[in-house]
């Protein structure tokens, strides 16, 4: 590890209580009620490189040319120059947030840390607190400005975008986030499943329905979690952890 | 309406990269296995870093035992999951697996059979051995019971979506999967009461 990465970890991470609050759940059925979420904490912001960086040099395993393909795909940290090796081309982003790691690398981190993900009730809780330090009109119409610009070349450091009033920073704006449940019932949202009756392909499917018509921001999140399996590595998609 | 903008999103865009990727690889899996032997030896090493056997979390069976994945090896495995308070979709996909046991007669011996639940809360082994009897299941059947993290984990390995409700019960989709001997998936059906011709040829298959 150079000096320069060396400097770039952050010593103690934060958490942030997040109080038992209850979530209405993105898609509702009939037995689907809101769900009471008790009190937690989540990490300040998402995960950095630097941070990262930390994991994999204490855990071999999950160096990117060591990795098991069951668990990572081989985008795997595919902008880190090596194993161990952020990159000098990476100097600008040790402080910006993973990404290219998988479900299963991020379980795996969050572990080792001796927390956990959050689950997808704990996520949507914690990110639908209003932005404290920048005025908005409204949350959805904020994450929606963010969805129409195109991908940055260089991802910005953590704590760039806003802090919610949880303390939390960049909940929306930055990248997404894998939850601990991800992969929850949606419905047969991405047409993967081939079976024409989704009755059959999906127990409770009948009567499913959007809680919100207007949170298109929370559909887009709900589609795109669907759309996942666990060993993906996408550029865009990293995580932070609870407890 | 709903399903079609979704399906757009997740064809064009979103998660396309990741997709992509995914079916790459496949193709260089398949692609790789025939002709000469130091071929086929270099694609099993690379099959079996696919299994799933490698999860390494412990399960109990509805007899209380102790059990964890890599005790399947050696067998080819139907496996489900379900939850035994589940009144229309998990006894037919139940009855989906039996009759697929059923179409292989004397073969199903060298077949493993196994049913994961969901409800970490209420199916202790105990229940998931009354669910065993009140279906007629075979003995050599196994029935898991496992904490939710590895649940969770083995669901993310099969692709199979599910989420509690806020009455305790599951909403999930319906899939019964097939491994090699290995813990290697080799195909998934979707769907209840679904056709399983071609299930029963491929485990056939991967029996040899």
């Amino acid at each position: 590890m150079s000096f320069a990465q060396r400097n770039a970890v952050i010593v103690a991470k934060k958490m942030h209580h997040i109080p038992m609050g209850y979530y209405k759940p993105f898609f509702v059925t009939k037995n689907n009620k809101p769900l009471k979420v008790t009190a937690f904490k989540m990490d300040e912001f998402a995960v950095t490189n630097v941070e990262f960086l930390e994991f994999v040099i204490a855990n071999p395993a999950w160096r990117k040319t060591k990795v098991n393909k069951l668990f990572a795909d081989t985008n795997y940290l595919r902008y880190w120059e090596h194993d161990i090796v952020i990159g000098k081309k990476n100097k600008n982003i040790y402080n910006s947030p993973v990404v290219d790691v998988s479900w299963f690398a991020a379980q795996a981190y969050c572990k080792w840390k001796n927390k956990r993900l959050p689950t997808v009730a704990e996520w949507e809780l914690a990110g639908n607190a209003k932005p404290k330090n920048i005025k908005i009109n409204s949350l959805t119409e904020y994450i929606l400005g963010w969805y129409k610009k195109p991908n940055l070349f260089v991802l910005p450091n953590v704590k760039t975008t806003y802090q919610n009033e949880f303390g939390l920073y960049d909940m929306h704006g930055l990248i997404w986030e894998w939850t601990f449940n991800f992969n929850s019932f949606i419905s047969n949202g991405d047409s993967r499943g081939n079976t024409q009756d989704e009755q059959k392909a999906f127990c409770a499917a009948g009567s499913i329905n959007v809680a919100d018509r207007t949170d298109y921001a929370g559909f887009l999140r709900f589609s795109y979690r669907g759309s996942l399996k666990g060993n993906y590595c996408i550029a865009n998609l990293g995580f932070r952890c609870a407890k | 309406m709903i399903k079609y903008i979704i399906t757009i999103l997740v064809a064009t865009g979103i998660a396309g990269c990741g997709l992509n990727n995914s079916k790459a690889e496949l193709k260089k899996d398949e692609s790789c296995c025939k002709k000469d032997s130091f071929q086929v030896q270099a694609s099993k090493e690379k099959m079996r870093e696919k299994s799933i056997f490698q999860l390494t979390d412990s399960f109990q069976t509805q007899d209380g035992n102790n059990f964890n994945l890599a005790l399947l090896n050696g067998k080819p495995t139907v496996i489900a999951m379900i939850f035994t308070h589940c009144t229309y979709a998990c006894p037919r996909i139940t009855a989906d697996v039996k009759n697929i046991e059923d179409s292989l007669k004397a073969a199903a011996q060298k077949v493993n059979f196994v049913l994961i639940s969901f409800d970490t809360k209420r199916d202790t082994p105990a229940r998931l051995k009354a669910f065993a009897n009140e279906m007629n299941l075979n003995k050599d059947w196994v029935l898991l019971h496992g904490n939710d993290e590895a649940v969770r984990t083995l669901s993310v390995l099969l692709n199979v979506q599910y989420e509690k409700d806020s009455d305790g019960n599951f909403s999930h989709s319906n899939l019964v999967s097939v491994l090699d001997k290995f813990g290697v998936l080799q195909f998934q059906k979707e769907g209840l009461g679904e056709d399983h011709v071609e299930t029963v040829k491929t485990i056939k298959k991967l029996i040899e």
